[in-house]
């Protein structure tokens, strides 16, 4: 059993995580049709994962619904939303489930379109506004570098809009500097210390130093 | 006289002709592929305007040979090709093409691909203006698969040496103690917990956007591991929400173990690990909604997020729990850091495992980490030296990508 | 008063961030843009396709909740390309993006009358990320056997030449998600060296300008201000020019509030040791 589940996926960890960076290096077509082997085989697994998300959501709310839960009703437009949604997409505007999809008519189409569009267009929306609230909240100029912080912020966000060029002709061209220098030298500072810790974090895995991905940390 | 004359006009026609001639011509297989291909090389000629060289092939070397590329004089140098070629002054004065098929005699609308261990006969032939060919001497080679991308041996040997400091630094670990500064997002997660103990409160745990095979993914179940370790012994309820499910099943297996670590396998449930919603946006209207209706008093957000950020933390700071986020999305941090009550930043959110478990190997590799970071830094300031300074660009070569 | 102004509520700030999106909105605020280098060269990159008559391949890696931001990029390239008799084949890391994709294939088709089959076509939505990038890599048709109306990609005039992502002559990914640098230039770009664009929401934006500086990217669009740019290269009026009123007096407003709160900080604010 601990071999089931421990050792054997530690191997695994080590021999495709080695396969990952060898054929990196190796143009052969030996090594190239490996790793598209390998690619496809994660595409089948991450197709199935699919299926056991559906499971866990379905039961997670089929739970709610029948113990009635705070809220429950929601637990219930779950399932709603789940039949018709499925049921629209196997009718697929009267041509059945066996051609493809229909994407400009019928009622999977409208329900993209009229439902989910516009609920997860609502959703971004309200980031503007909470945006807002939290600038104002916490954007204080409280030491010297959140006062430059606040200033090239402010020059940006006036830049970056067509309004910026109406108040100071040189307002684009300043917060496009701002943008491909300042910015640019610190986006790249992080990211190399960022990729450092994704190599270091990947030959922990590689080598079996970091388990705790298995569950329950070091034994 | 007349002789004398007809001798100088056919000395200069020929080396007039040899002139147009295109001269150097090589052929040899095309390194760093898995065959199928082969290169052409050739000098650089002043030719009239106009001029296209036209790369012929054949499978014999009497012929006959058929139309494989057409270069325009102006372009394909090898210098434009510094990978292959490398950086020196010669290739500005030297043409490439990479030939993978040519013409079908049949049908030429069809092509004919390269094979390997085939010899073929190449034949680089100038067309000047008014089709006058100049064709040149005959070269021949064969196709055949690379063993090793010999673009790549910088990346190899760079990607060794940092592998090496890392593997050093765990090995290192394991001699002595090593120093971690103190990361006060991680100090404060039993506080945290501790709280929502009190308060009789569940904790929420949530998982970012990416998939498994994400760095700040598996950095984050590592830090759910520590988390339901001690919800399960201060007896916690522990709500972990997922976007993906490879993750929500890891999730599962994850809190599964640590509760069993534990000595509390009774106190997990199946049900508290759950697949929310695929969707960002619907991923984020639905934890919204819990933590407004089931008031957590504890929210823990760990991995790569996007706009939903704020969109949580701002509504879980409005519920009044306590949040510690940890993402490695720079983009995200200034929201987090303005809503939530402590943030791990990029790396330290890479470093929470060893952090938390104090596990040698794991500091040892932070340790690893650092050094490297201080071998790229002597490395720029030398690169930025010799490069704005001396005008010297090994080191920039040195560490491009090809 | 001051009380109230170290601590407004926020609602009065949402108040006057919906204000400030809908009376520019009815009001069609048209403000001059100027474009910039980046979203320049994208443009640039499409005409000298055009030029050689080649094929591009667009991934629509983009939501509802994004789109926003980055349809009217999707339809402005779009448009461009039809105009130009720009090849383009469509795809998508992201479910939802089908429908938008289709829709803004659609919608550009009718308008230039480009033909289904030899001048577009939308691969659809594909599990997989990096592995399907892999695979496209080397073997398209066997990634892509058959494009979202079920026609084989073998023998679709359009599909049926192209064998692998080094035979587009450009890619350009619509993004709101990881796409652009976690799948597209780590598993394709880096490796088939085709040459690569980028149109993203505004919040993306700033990640990516060390992927423009080191070439992996030629060029970028970023949020609504860089759709309006394209369609101001473009000469096309669309969505995303008739948005840049809303988004400078948002902007202008968030400003206000902001310089309103420290200005508050610094009078009252320090000595209560920080407004929250």
């Amino acid at each position: 059993m601990l071999f089931l589940r421990r050792t054997l996926p530690l191997i695994i960890a080590f021999v495709v995580g080695m396969i990952g960076i060898l054929v990196f290096y190796i143009p052969h077509s030996g090594a190239q049709s490996l790793e598209q082997e390998l690619a496809t085989w994660d595409r089948i697994v991450a197709a199935f994962a699919l299926v056991l998300g559906i499971y866990s959501l379905m039961r997670l709310h089929w739970s709610r619904v029948r113990r009635q839960q705070a809220a429950w009703g929601y637990s219930f437009l779950v399932f709603v939303g789940f039949v018709i949604t499925t049921l629209f997409a196997i009718y697929n505007d009267g041509i059945g489930p066996f051609e493809p999809q229909v994407l400009n008519s019928g009622p999977f189409d409208w329900m993209y379109k009229y439902v989910q569009v516009p609920a997860d267009a609502t959703m971004f929306s309200i980031l503007a506004f909470f945006i807002a609230s939290a600038a104002y909240r916490t954007f204080r100029a409280r030491t010297p570098e959140a006062a430059i912080l606040l200033i090239s912020a402010i020059i940006v966000m006036i830049g970056r809009v067509p309004i910026g060029a109406s108040i100071y002709q040189g307002l684009p061209e300043i917060a496009q500097w701002m943008m491909d220098v300042p910015n640019l030298a610190a986006k790249r500072g992080i990211l190399l210390g960022v990729s450092l810790g994704i190599v270091a974090t990947s030959l922990r895995i590689i080598f079996g130093v970091e388990r705790s991905y298995l569950g329950g940390g070091e034994e | 006289m007349r002789y004398f004359l007809c001798c100088i006009i056919l000395v200069l026609c020929a080396a007039q002709l040899y002139a147009q001639q295109p001269t150097g011509v090589k052929a040899e297989d095309t390194p760093n592929d898995s065959g199928g291909s082969i290169t052409v090389v050739w000098n650089r000629a002043e030719l009239p305007d106009g001029t296209m060289y036209k790369i012929a092939v054949s499978e014999s070397e009497t012929g006959p040979f058929h139309p494989a590329a057409s270069i325009d004089p102006s372009g394909n140098l090898q210098s434009s090709d510094p990978g292959t070629f490398g950086h020196g002054t010669e290739t500005s004065q030297m043409h490439f093409a990479k030939i993978a098929e040519y013409d079908d005699p049949v049908d030429p609308s069809k092509k004919i691909a390269i094979e390997n261990g085939k010899t073929y006969y190449v034949q680089v032939i100038a067309q000047l203006p008014y089709d006058e060919v100049f064709p040149s001497a005959i070269a021949s080679t064969e196709a055949y698969e690379n063993f090793f991308n010999t673009l790549k041996t910088n990346n190899f040997v760079l990607g060794t040496i940092f592998s090496l400091i890392i593997l050093g630094g765990i090995f290192l670990a394991q001699k002595r103690e090593l120093f971690i500064r103190r990361i006060a997002g991680l100090e404060a997660l039993d506080e945290a917990l501790g709280r929502a103990t009190e308060m009789g409160k569940p904790v929420l745990f949530i998982h970012g956007l990416h998939p498994m095979g994400s760095v700040s993914t598996i950095a984050a179940i590592n830090v759910l591991a520590r988390v339901a370790q001690r919800t399960a012994e201060f007896n916690t309820e522990l709500r972990v929400a997922n976007q993906d499910p490879v993750v929500m099943a890891v999730s599962q297996e994850v809190v599964k173990e640590s509760y069993l670590n534990a000595g509390r396998p009774d106190a997990y449930s199946e049900n508290s690990v759950f697949m929310v919603a695929t969707e960002q946006f619907s991923y984020a209207a639905a934890l919204d909604g819990m933590m407004v209706r089931d008031r957590p008093a504890t929210n823990i957000m760990m991995g790569y997020f996007y706009a939903e950020s704020l969109l949580l933390a701002e509504t879980g700071a409005s519920t009044g729990a306590i949040q510690i986020a940890g993402t490695d999305s720079y983009t995200q941090l200034p929201f987090f850091i303005t809503t939530c009550d402590y943030t791990l930043m990029g790396e330290e959110l890479y470093a929470a495992s060893a952090y938390l478990s104090r596990e040698p190997k794991l500091l040892g590799s932070l340790k690893g980490q650092d050094i490297g970071k201080a071998v790229l830094l002597i490395v720029m300031i030398l690169g930025t030296i010799l490069t704005t300074i001396l005008g010297n660009q090994t080191l920039t070569h040195i560490f491009t990508a090809y | 008063m001051k009380e109230f102004l170290l601590t407004i509520d926020r609602r009065i700030i949402f108040i006057f961030v919906a204000l400030g999106v809908i009376i520019p909105s009815l009001a069609t605020v048209r403000l001059p843009i100027p474009i910039t280098e980046d979203v320049k060269a994208i443009y640039d990159t499409i005409e000298e396709v055009s030029a050689k008559n080649g094929t591009i391949l667009i991934s629509f890696d983009y939501g509802p909740g994004s789109m926003p931001e980055v349809q009217p990029m999707a339809l402005a390239v779009l448009r461009h390309c039809f105009r130009k008799n720009v090849k383009v084949i469509g795809m998508s890391h992201w479910p939802t993006a089908v429908g938008l994709a289709q829709e803004a294939f659609d919608i550009a088709s009718k308008e230039f009358g480009a033909q289904y089959g030899e001048d577009y076509t939308y691969l659809g939505y594909k599990p997989g990320g990096g592995s399907l990038v892999i695979n496209m890599g080397r073997n398209f048709h066997d990634a892509f056997q058959k494009d979202l109306q079920g026609s084989n990609t073998t023998e679709l005039p359009i599909t049926k030449n192209i064998n692998g992502l080094a035979n587009f002559d450009y890619v350009i990914c619509l993004a709101a998600g990881n796409t652009p640098d976690g799948i597209w230039i780590p598993f394709g770009q880096e490796r088939y060296k085709f040459k690569f664009g980028l149109g993203c929401t505004a919040v993306m934006a700033p990640d990516q300008y060390p992927y423009l500086q080191s070439g992996q990217m030629n060029g970028m669009m970023g949020g609504l201000a860089g759709a309006a740019e394209y369609e101001t290269l473009i000469e096309t009026s669309g969505k995303a020019i008739a948005g840049m009123g809303a988004q400078s007096f948002v902007h202008l407003i968030i400003i206000a509030f902001i310089i309103l709160g420290n200005v508050m900080y610094f009078l009252y604010g320090r000595q209560k040791g920080g407004a929250q």
